[in-house]
């Protein structure tokens, strides 16, 4: 279980989390919605010590992140799986070799064993062909769905999303969401998204969160979520309504 | 009242925090396992071939350059046959040494900073930290070591197409013999010279890649912020070997180690 108690991270000069308080219950897939800028990305990084707040306390199977040492940050990094923003596979190797990088760097297993975890969670993703592909030849939803690939191959417990399916066109960010939804309900892992996608978040949450000014205003399960009159439902709603306006306004 | 910090002042504080710290993780990171032996061997080979046409079409130029003005002011003071002499001791002693890396300032550092830059930018350098691997350890320290190896080698090939350029231009333009112009440059060339030239080599590649590597490393912003990183990393590393060839005059001349 992931807890934050109190998270308070700020840049020179703006304060992104003020106060934030969390749980993320295990075996099931908790989204955190709000808007862009308001430090969803920056929760995360919290939480997998690649940014330290000020203040307050997160722990993950209660092994405290904030102020852990480097060996102890290591051991917790290797119960987290996260997928990047735009999946940050690295440009120089080809979709085998950056799935395979996490085993074979610290020679977790023999090379044939690696192929065959490689293949299997390639198989997994419906990506097996392009094993031997570079990452400039893949579609945004593709290095995704790799990125994937990658986080899972050390089997990790938590599996962190940072919008998974920002600036994908509809048909590929429902294939993204499906391949989310599927992982959940095959392997049970732990899942952590943070979003601003109203149709992902219907898809694939089973409790969802509402962040507001640097602080997790509501928190529900996915049916009293989307239920009539909540501040969830009013946040997607005003979403919507404001984007529509918007777009009426331009027209 | 304290005037507030203007943008600019502020990027080139984090330009220099930035640089500055790369100088201690270089050496943190340096003696700890795992030893990134498989990126050191392709940074050498990317070294090698990014720099080598780069370095041997400098040296040709120079070669060319200091040999005409050699053999121009030779014949004009009636000391033609020195002309090989001096051309070479400016070549080999000053000009392929900063000249070469101001080069590989421009084409490897420049290389670097955007290289590591769009990799933080797209999230690679924290996708390996969250993998457990030490991005100084498995990006930066291949590259630097690549650097203080391959640049004295880019050097030699350099000083090669530099001696040819110099023997070939002198025997068209002022027909000057190959051996009086060897002959000629043999006395005036001691073994110092050379040693001397290529350890400011090696310090030249040490501080153009920590400076070019700690910019991009420490990058924040997009892609214009991108674009004067890089600039910033050009800028930095031409200071850079300018005041090490400067340093290295004052020494030279205190303890005379090019004397002719």
């Amino acid at each position: 279980m992931i807890c934050a108690r109190g998270v308070h991270f700020a840049f020179p000069g703006r304060t992104v989390l003020e106060a934030l308080s969390i749980d993320i219950e295990e075996s099931i897939t908790t989204v955190i919605v709000g808007r862009s800028g308001i430090g969803k990305s920056v929760l995360l990084k919290c939480i997998t010590g690649l940014l330290r707040p000020q203040s307050g306390s997160i722990t993950i199977d209660g092994d405290e992140v904030v102020g852990a040492s480097r060996q102890q940050i290591l051991a917790i990094r290797r119960r987290i799986g996260m997928l990047f923003q735009e999946g940050a596979l690295f440009d120089s190797m080809t979709v085998f070799e950056n799935v395979a990088f996490p085993l074979s760097y610290h020679k977790l297993a023999s090379g044939k064993e690696i192929e065959r975890r490689v293949l299997a969670y390639l198989d997994l993703v419906g990506l097996r062909e392009y094993a031997r592909a570079m990452p400039q030849e893949l579609s945004g939803g593709m290095k995704r769905k790799i990125a994937v690939a990658r986080a899972m191959i050390l089997e990790p417990r938590y599996l962190l999303y940072d919008e998974p399916t920002a600036g994908l066109d509809p048909a590929s960010a429902a294939v993204v969401e499906s391949m989310i939804r599927r992982l959940q309900r095959e392997r049970a892992i732990t899942s952590l998204v943070v979003t601003h996608d109203i149709d992902l978040t219907r898809y694939i949450a089973d409790r969802i969160a509402l962040m507001e000014e640097g602080r997790i205003s509501a928190h529900a399960g996915r049916e009293d979520a989307f239920a009539e009159p909540s501040a969830i439902y009013e946040h997607f709603i005003e979403n919507r309504e404001r984007i529509r306006a918007e777009n009426g306004s331009q027209g | 009242m304290s005037r507030p910090e203007s943008e600019a002042a502020r990027e080139w504080r984090h330009a220099g925090a930035s640089t500055a710290s790369m100088y201690g993780n270089f050496f943190f990171w340096l003696f700890r396992e795992p030893f990134p032996t498989r990126q050191l061997g392709a940074q050498i080979v990317r070294v090698m071939l990014e720099g080598f046409g780069i370095l041997a079409v400098a040296g040709i130029v120079e070669g060319a350059m200091f040999a005409w003005l050699g053999g121009w002011y030779g014949t004009k003071f009636s000391v033609v046959n020195w002309a090989g002499a001096a051309s070479l001791y400016l070549l080999l002693s000053a000009a392929t040494t900063l000249f070469g890396a101001m080069m590989f300032a421009a084409k490897i550092g420049t290389a670097f900073t955007v290289e590591i830059g769009s990799m933080q930018m797209s999230g690679q350098l924290d996708a390996l930290r969250l993998m457990a691997v030490e991005p100084t350890q498995y990006i930066v320290i291949p590259r630097v070591l690549a650097s203080i190896l391959c640049l004295p080698i880019l050097k030699a090939i350099s000083d090669a197409c530099a001696i040819i350029a110099a023997i070939v231009l002198s025997k068209l333009w002022f027909d000057i013999s190959v051996p009086i112009f060897l002959q000629h440059a043999l006395l005036v060339l001691k073994h110092t010279i050379l040693t001397t030239s290529y350890i400011r080599c090696a310090l030249h590649a040490f501080f153009i890649s920590i400076n070019a590597c700690g910019l991009g490393f420490h990058f924040q912003g997009g892609a214009i912020e991108l674009g004067r990183t890089t600039t910033k990393s050009i800028v930095i590393n031409l200071i850079c070997v300018l005041v090490i060839d400067t340093v290295y005059g004052v020494m030279d001349s205190v303890f005379g180690w090019s004397t002719v």
